[in-house]
């Protein structure tokens, strides 16, 4: 009796020896189990200090920025070849001349903007004015310090335009108001339709106009205009509120 | 001496027509189009100095409007006959400076101007027959007909008092 009392009282004294070494094990299982979380994210937290900072981040991103302007490059010099040996005329991002407007009036008689930069500054007749996101208007006519844009929204303004999508070839023509209208030369075919949200650009085979100028979208389109469509163009650039605009040589 | 110099005043007035039109102050402008400065100055000068100065006035001041616009439209024929009729009405007599008169002259002025562009913006250029006559002229020449006319009672009353003030120091 007394030696079984004893065996128990031995027994219960190994059970409290041991339990440090089951919570243990059991904490190993639960880190088996949640497949090491805890360490992952005690050591992320300890080690954040020493994480890659922002300077690291910043190195990654201009390498791809510059990847990508050096990609850029070379499928423009590619361009070029490819449009010399189709004896295409060209332009380039060279030839961009920054002026201010200094007098607008977007919305009277006259849709025209006259520019801080003339003939001094490398200005001709006929160079195409572009507003962030886009061609706006073509110098009219230049003085020595000063240069007239007409608008395209102008009245009279005319300037040949192309869907890239469809690759059909249009006439934009001012009418006065915010929008110009856009007048298709030709029926689109039954596969190829242009469509309201359309991009319009200066054709790539314009010799007139620096080629492929992004101009504006497709607004609203009249199919069943004779002898062809017609739509209402919104501008990308809105020449109401453009402080600054470049120039392109062509 | 007095009376030479407000004339030159007068006309130096005269120059500030292109530039006000060239500056176009957006905080004067009624849904974007600011008032016709060639009718407010012409209104006054017509009306003090008669019919061969203010058809002449109209001529030089449209020769400036022209070269300062893009091609299309001239100013020039209106802007001689408004010179031509405000100085014939001038010389009717004083009670024309009164200002609810002047706003609606230069208000009747302003229409003649828009009018007179749009028709030959409408007749002369070929796109313009695609938009139904060109329902923006209308609200072009709508809007700047009534600022002018609001304008008209405070600078055409300031410049004719200049005039005044020197005939009355003569």
């Amino acid at each position: 009796m007394g030696g079984s009392n004893r065996s128990v009282i031995y027994g219960w004294r190994s059970l409290r020896r041991l339990w440090p070494w089951l919570l243990v094990a059991f904490s190993l299982c639960i880190v088996r189990w949640s497949k090491g979380a805890v360490f992952l994210d005690t050591y992320a937290f300890l080690t954040r200090p020493f994480w890659p900072g922002t300077a690291q981040r910043d190195w990654i991103k201009n390498g791809t920025q510059l990847e990508q302007e050096s990609r850029l490059r070379l499928l423009e010099a590619d361009n070029q070849r490819l449009r010399a040996m189709l004896s295409l005329k060209s332009s380039s991002k060279a030839g961009l001349i920054s002026a201010a407007v200094i007098s607008r009036s977007p919305n009277g008689w006259w849709q025209q903007i006259v520019l801080g930069k003339g003939s001094t500054a490398g200005i001709a007749q006929g160079d195409a004015v572009l507003g962030p996101g886009g061609l706006i208007g073509i110098i009219q006519s230049v003085t020595p310090i000063t240069a007239r844009v007409r608008l395209l929204t102008a009245p009279g303004s005319r300037i040949g335009v192309w869907n890239p999508r469809t690759k059909r070839h249009g006439i934009l023509l001012g009418i006065g108001t915010n929008r110009p209208v856009i007048r298709f030369l030709d029926k689109d075919s039954k596969d190829s339709k242009s469509l309201s949200g359309d991009l319009l650009s200066t054709s790539p085979a314009s010799t007139i106009l620096p080629p492929n100028l992004p101009v504006g979208l497709i607004q609203t389109l009249d199919e069943q205009a004779i002898p062809a469509p017609e739509g209402i163009v919104q501008l990308i650039a809105a020449p109401e509120a453009i402080d600054w605009v470049q120039i392109q040589k062509f | 001496m007095v009376r030479f110099q407000r004339r030159q005043a007068f006309i130096f007035c005269a120059f500030l027509v292109p530039f006000m039109t060239l500056a176009a102050p957006s905080w004067l402008t009624l849904s974007g189009i600011g008032p016709s400065w060639v009718v407010l100055w012409l209104l006054p000068w017509s009306l003090e100095y008669g019919p061969f100065s203010g058809a002449l006035a109209g001529l030089y001041l449209g020769l400036v409007l022209d070269g300062i616009s893009l091609d299309g439209a001239t100013h020039i024929p209106v802007l001689i006959a408004l010179g031509f009729w405000w100085g014939c009405i001038g010389r009717r007599g004083p009670l024309i400076d009164r200002s609810l008169i002047l706003g609606l002259l230069a208000l009747i002025g302003s229409v003649l101007v828009g009018l007179s562009l749009w028709v030959q913006i409408v007749f002369f250029q070929e796109s313009a027959l695609l938009n139904a006559f060109y329902m923006w002229g209308l609200r072009n020449m709508l809007a700047q007909a009534i600022i002018t006319g609001l304008a008209a009672p405070v600078v055409c009353s300031w410049l004719l008092l200049l005039a005044r003030r020197r005939r009355s120091s003569l």
